[in-house]
Order: C-alpha cells, then structure tokens, then sequence
C-alpha cells in the first residue's frame, strides 16, 4: 500500500489521454498560428526582408524542420539535453556530442493550464512550461533526455520537482552572492557534477580537445552574435523583432550552421548599410527592452506592438536572458588546459550574468552597468522595462534602475502584463503614449 | 679630443642601427602577429639581446676583458655624465646585471648597494664622488620609474623573460599552472619593501667604516664580498653569468675562483645560496606564473616611484577601466601572470597597482570594447576590443 508520502509525489496530474491530444492539437493549431501571424507582421513591417531573413523564418517553426532534425539524430543514437536557462554550460553539451535545446515556454495556452496545479500569482514562464508539458506540447521538452535545471528563481526551483514527475532533472544550484570569495569554487563543483553526468549519460567522455572544439564553436557564433548586435547599434538596418528572432533561434538551432546562416545576414545587412538602404526611418525612436525573457512565439506580442505602433518604435537593444544576453559573453581561456577551461566556462556563466537572481555588496550593478552601457552605445532614446506578473526578481528591481535612468535623463515605461492575449487593446494605448512622449523629445 | 668625438660619433651610429634594426623587428612581428603577448615575446627578446649582447655583436666586440665585471664598452656608454667618467653603465631598473659580461645597462639594486659603501670611490676608475654616483642612479630610476613604470618588468626585464619561456613551456607540456592564495601574495608584496630596506641598511652598516670610521663588522674574507648584500642572493645574477659562460663571453673556472667559504658561501659571480634562490625560483615560476615579480624588490623600487604618492599622478604609463563597460566576468583576474585582483576588483578609472607588471595581458584578453585601456600621457594606445574579430 502506498504510503501518504508517496501519493504526494506527483504534482502533475493524470489526464486522460483524449484530453491531452485534444488540447495538444488545439494548442498547436493556435501556435502554430501565431508563429505564422508573427513572421508575416514582420514581413509586412520590413519590405525587401533579406533573403536570409527565410532560414530563420523557417527555423522559428518549433513544430518543422528542426524537430525532425532533432528525432533523427536522436535516433541515431544522439542524445538531447534540454536547459531551462542560459546558465547551463552549453559548450559541456556540445563538447559530450549530445544537442542543447531550450525548453523555456512561451505558450500564452498553455499557461492557462499550468492554472490547474499552482495559483496564477506564479510566474507565467513557469505555469506555460508546466502546461506545455502536461499535454506534451513542447517539442524540445519532449526531446529531451535530461533537462539541467539552474535554480535561478523561486518559480525555477520548483518548477524542477514539476518537471522531474517526467524527467530526469539535473539541478544546478547558482551561488546568489557574486562578490564573495568562495563563490566560483562553489559554482565550479556545480559545473563539474554537471559535467559528469552528461559524461554518464551520453557515454562520450569530455576532455580537452573536445571541450576546446566546442569553446572554439560558441565563439565563432558569439562572433556572429555580436556581429548582428553591432550592426544594430547605428541607423536601423534590421527591425528589432527580426534580430531577436536571429538571437532566439540560436537556443535551439545547431549552432554551427546556426553561425553560418548569421553571418550570411550580416553580410547581407552590411550591404544594405552601404547603400543606405534602411529597414525603417532613421528618427524613429530608438527603444531598449529589458526585464524578463520574452520567449517566442506568444511573447512577440510586446514587440509586434512597439514596431507597428503609431508612432513607430524600433527596439536596438535588449538586456534580457531571452536576446542580447543569451550569446553576448565569450568563453575567454588562458591556457588550453582543461582547467583553464573549466574555469572560463564557469566565469562566463555566472559572473558575466546580469540575472537579477544575483546580488552582491553594490547590489546587481552588473546589471546596471550593462544598461548604462548599452544606453550609450545603442543611442537609446528610451526603455521599456517588461515584467510578467509573478516575475518578482525583475520587478523589485525595477526601482533602482529607474532612478538610475532618471539621473541619466532616459525616460522608462514600465509595462506590465501577463501570459495573455486580452491586454493587447489597452497595452497599445500604453505603449503608444510612451512612444509618442519619445518622438516628442526627439524634436526637441 | 678626436679620439672622443670619433668614439662618441660611433657609440652614437651603432646605437641608432641597434634601434632602427629593433624598431624593424617589432613593426614586422606586429604586422605577422595578432597577439600582444607574442608582440611582447619579441620585444623581450630584442631587450635581452640589446642589454646583454648588444656591445658584443656590435663594432665593439673585442677580445674579452680582463677583469670580467666590466663590460667591454661599460665606459663608452656611460662615459660622460656631467663631465665626469662614469664607468659602470647607464642604471636601467631591470635586471640588467652588472656581473654578466657585455652588458649595455647596469641593474640599479647593484648601483645602490655599492654607492651607498663610500669605499668604493678610491677606486681609480671614478672621478665622481660616491654622493654623486648614487644621486645619478637614484635620479634615473626615479625617471624611468615615472616614465615607463613597471612596464620594464614586462616588456624589458630579461629575468621576466626567462619566467615567460617557463610558462610557455608549461603551457606547451599542457600542464596546468598552480595560483597563488591573495593572501599569500599580499604578503609577498609586502616582503618586497623589506628586502629592500634590508639590503640598503646592511649596505650601510658594511660601509660604516668609511663613512664614520667605525668598524662595525671587522672586515673579513668573508665579508669582503657582503659589501653588496643583495646580489649574493639575487636569482637572476647566477643565471645570466652562466648563460654568458656557456655562449662563451664569459670564463666559468674564472667566476668559480671568485668565491671564499665551504661550498661557495659567499662570491663575486656565483654564490651556492645564488644558485639556491635560482633554482626554487626557477620550479616555482615554471608552476607558478612571473612567480619572481611578486617579490622583487627592483620591482618595489619602480612601484616606489610610479605608484605611489605623488608619483602616481605623474607616471605616465596607466591602465585604466570604464565601469559601464565591465560585466564583471573575471577573465582579466584569471589571465593575469602575477595574479593582480584589483583590475578586476576596482570599480573603474586608473587600476595600475603597485603589483601589475604592465604586460596588458588583460587588456588583450578582455572581450569588451574599450573597457580597459592603456594609456600613455592620457592619451589611450591600446584598448580591449572584441577579439572574437581577429581569431579569422
């Protein structure tokens, strides 16, 4: 007889299977939709899109062509680690030969149904991934063999004992205080048990000419990363709704040809500089997004509303775990040696991050000085502070960095929202005000 | 009077080719390589061979002298100092060493340590006094100090040198390399204020004698060679005679004659503690990076003059931060060969510390742009950049 312990285990509960195929099919019609709504706004917005803008187009689909990629070589005997976060040490996944897909959800549906088991003052992010894989929506998720979890948040921490009723989680537990002395050998063990059990799960052993590969790979696409970011930083060549989808698709796309494809885009946009060839007027205003990750496709809602917007905005920049953060931070080593690389892995996953789950004597003032940063060398005119409800890291936050902002004369908007659909009315008079405030300024 | 001319115009042409050859040497390894630190390899190769050979390779080169410790043409360097012979070499505070055959610049620990002993201005060599000499060699360490920092231990020193090719040889055995703790560095700071006022007050009571006339230690073979306190556990003097020995400049049973005590205690060139010291420096810098420069006391001396006080304002070589840009991620402390923290540990501005050898190697390493930068004067040379662009 089970014992009442037992019979608590499992958060998530059981379901019928009609039930589940029936919301998976109705949730990724919708999906699937909005995925189609979003790239033809964004065609719409940007006459003569780049030509390589389509591989990305393509990429974006969760449920095409990568997916399928992904079961074959699963089939072939590759295996899948799914990370809920960008503090996982991707370059260990790739150096073991096994595919690093994000599995954080975006799904606005099935944060409905995340509703069934925890109260919606929870974080969205959370709820949608619970929903997503309560009725296997997620095709990543699915995928995935094991899921290294970094318990970044209070959400995220549970989330793991969610997730873990259907898959093995690998916890990574972030020290929360940067600046103390112990800090990095702490997290350093955490990159080491991690380490050995993708060794133990792929069976391939992670030594250091494999590990030096796969740095050497993530850096040539931190290469191209920055390269598309740079591109941003003078008169506007790429919507910001098109570059973030570039950025977003690195999280799942095989990073190599992820590399390739963004470099071609460049190539091309760098043409387009040349000729002047603008992919909108160069006094729009020049927004900056920051706050929580705004995961494709449902979350393109905020900057679909910026971008099309009367008057119009573009977004130049992101300080967000989801864009701008995601591959901006090179693996920098010393000496090849599997230390030194071990090391710099660790470093550059934890202290060159500006998660508000951070704090240190000054506060996160990484955080700040990456806004005040990119402020400069974005030629920001203003910023838009975007907060989910429930996300409490980021709107504690918030305060700080608006008094900063107010000493550097730039005005923000706070908007927040929620894993809905039903607020884009209201949410456009919001944003238009504030856009309108900025073009107001400009003239002056 | 021709004579003098003839010689100075000759001096003059040789060190303009040694210079124009150097200057092309460093223009092409610049065009040839993208790394700053295989552009300082070079430049600490060239100084080596300028400071150590470079009277030997030139017209000079002639038969060796007799008495060792003088280099061939020491004289005709430093010949004319406000009109006065100055016949141990232009002071340069690296480890230059005065012992090494050949040499074109002197080590200032040398020259302290024996203008500080009066006795020494008998000799028939000088005209100038001992006051003189030492105000000379403390005035152009205090000028180079100001002008170049600890940028020679960097760039010119050759016993940095010798720690560098340990480490690249290190690194190409794959080994990983040990750190030290900061507190233990820390220490090792310290210690090198400690060694130098130990050398300079132990040269002091050894030269009593002539300044006041009192004997404070009666005067034995044994301390014959103590007059110059340091140099008898310096670690870079055994390994330079030994070098110049087995390339040939130098005679080694000559140097090995120059000793007094069981097992060579004490000794001009080579002392058995020398070799002591030259050897735990030699094992720890091969694990431990520029393990010497943490405890130099020539170190401490230019640190003296360029990083503190009223110095640090007007030395012309800093490193500086721009906060906004930093993120904190900790490539500049984990890169360092001495191991510096403050680069990383201050918030922004001038982060030159008493302690940074001025390699840049942070600045190379940095992956954000502008965020740190060298200055000259105020005026930016060299700035972090994206280096992901240069590895094509």
């Amino acid at each position: 007889m089970a014992s009442e312990i037992e019979k608590g285990t499992k958060y998530i509960p059981e379901m019928s299977k009609s039930e589940i195929d029936d919301l998976n099919k109705s949730m990724k019609t919708s999906s699937l939709k909005v995925i189609e709504d979003n790239i033809e706004k964004m065609k719409k917005a940007w006459k003569n899109r780049p030509k390589a803008m389509e591989y990305f187009d393509e990429i974006s689909n969760l449920f095409g062509k990568r997916q399928e990629e992904i079961k074959q070589q699963k089939a072939a005997g590759k295996k899948v680690i799914g990370y809920s976060c960008i503090f996982a040490p991707i370059e260990m996944i790739i150096a073991a030969e096994a595919i690093p897909v994000r599995v954080g959800s975006g799904w606005y549906d099935s944060a409905k149904l995340g509703d069934r088991i925890m109260p919606v003052e929870v974080c969205p992010v959370i709820r949608s991934t619970v929903g997503a894989q309560m009725v296997n929506l997620s095709p990543f998720l699915e995928l995935s063999d094991a899921i290294v979890m970094p318990l970044t948040c209070d959400g995220r921490t549970k989330l793991s004992e969610m997730l873990a009723d259907h898959k093995p989680i690998w916890r990574m537990n972030p020290p929360r205080v940067k600046d103390d002395p112990h800090t990095l050998s702490m997290w350093k063990q955490e990159i080491m048990v991690i380490k050995e059990k993708i060794e133990k799960l792929t069976g391939n052993k992670i030594d250091r000419k494999n590990l030096k590969a796969a740095i050497e790979k993530m850096q040539q696409a931190t290469k191209a990363f920055r390269r598309l970011q740079d591109l941003r930083k003078g008169n506007p060549v790429i919507n910001g709704r098109d570059a973030m989808l570039v950025n977003q698709t690195a999280l799942w796309d095989d990073i190599e040809r992820w590399t390739q494809k963004a470099n071609e885009l460049c190539d091309e946009l760098e043409k387009r500089l040349e000729q002047k060839q603008y992919s909108t007027y160069p006094d729009t205003p020049r927004v900056m997004l920051t706050g929580t990750p705004m995961i494709w496709p449902d979350s393109w809602k905020v900057p679909n509303l910026i971008e099309e917007s009367d008057p119009q905005g573009i977004v130049v920049v992101d300080e967000q775990c989801s864009g701008d953060r995601i591959l901006y931070d090179p693996v920098g080593v010393d000496e090849w040696t599997m230390s030194d690389m071990i090391d710099a892995i660790g470093e550059r996953y934890l202290m060159a991050c500006t998660c508000p789950c951070f704090t240190s004597e000054h506060g996160n003032e990484d955080r700040i000085n990456w806004i005040i940063d990119r402020i400069k060398e974005y030629k920001v005119d203003g910023v838009i502070y975007y907060v989910v409800r429930g996300c409490i890291l980021y709107a504690m936050e918030y305060q700080r960095i608006k008094n900063v902002l107010d000493a550097m004369n730039i005005p923000v908007y706070y908007l927040d929202t929620e894993y809905t659909r039903e607020d884009v009315g209201q949410m456009k008079t919001r944003v238009e005000a504030f856009l309108e405030m900025l073009e107001a300024r400009m003239d002056i | 009077m021709l004579e003098i001319i003839a010689e100075s115009l000759l001096v003059i042409i040789t060190l303009a080719l040694i210079i124009a050859g150097s200057l092309a040497i460093v223009i092409w390894v610049r065009n040839n390589t993208r790394k700053l630190s295989t552009l300082r390899l070079f430049v600490q190769i060239v100084a080596v061979v300028l400071i150590f050979l470079g009277l030997i390779i030139g017209p000079f080169g002639q038969e060796k002298w007799e008495y060792l410790g003088t280099a061939p043409k020491d004289i005709a360097i430093g010949k004319e100092i406000f009109g006065r012979p100055y016949p141990d070499g232009l002071t340069v505070p690296t480890f230059s060493c005065y012992y090494a055959s050949g040499r074109t610049a002197t080590c200032v620990v040398w020259q302290l340590q024996s203008y500080l002993f009066p006795d020494f201005g008998t000799s028939s060599v000088y005209a100038t006094t001992g006051v003189e000499r030492l105000a000379i060699a403390a005035g152009l360490l205090i000028v180079m100090s100001i002008i170049f920092g600890r940028f020679l231990c960097g760039w010119i020193c050759p016993f940095g040198l010798y720690m560098d090719l340990l480490t690249r040889l290190r690194k190409a055995l794959k080994i990983k390399h040990w750190t030290l703790s900061d507190r233990t560095n820390e220490a090792l700071r310290q210690a090198r204020y400690l060694i130098i006022a130990a050398f300079l007050i132990l040269s002091v009571i050894l030269g009593m004698r002539a300044i006041a006339g009192v004997e404070l230690i009666s005067e034995t073979e044994l301390g014959r060679y103590l007059e110059i306190p340091f140099c008898q556990v310096c670690p870079a003097k055994p390994l330079f005679v030994l070098v110049e020995g087995a390339l040939g400049f130098m005679d080694v049973d000559y140097m090995m004659s120059q000793t007094i005590g069981d097992f060579a205690l004490t000794g001009w060139y080579l002392t058995s503690i020398n070799i002591i010291v030259l050897s735990v420096v030699t094992g720890g810098s091969f694990m431990i990076r520029r393990l010497w420069c943490r405890i130099c006391p020539l170190g401490g001396l230019i640190a003296i003059f360029s990083r503190f006080g009223p110095f640090k304002k007007i030395s012309l070589i800093k490193l500086t931060k721009v906060e906004e840009k930093c993120t904190k991620c900790g490539i500049c402390k984990r890169v360092c060969p001495p191991q510096v923290t403050e680069v990383y540990d201050e918030k922004g501005g001038d982060v030159t510390v008493s302690s940074c050898i001025l390699c840049f190697r942070c600045v190379e390493m940095c992956p954000y742009e502008d965020c740190l930068k060298v200055e000259v004067a105020g005026k930016p040379i060299y700035k972090s950049k994206n280096w992901l662009k240069e590895e094509e």
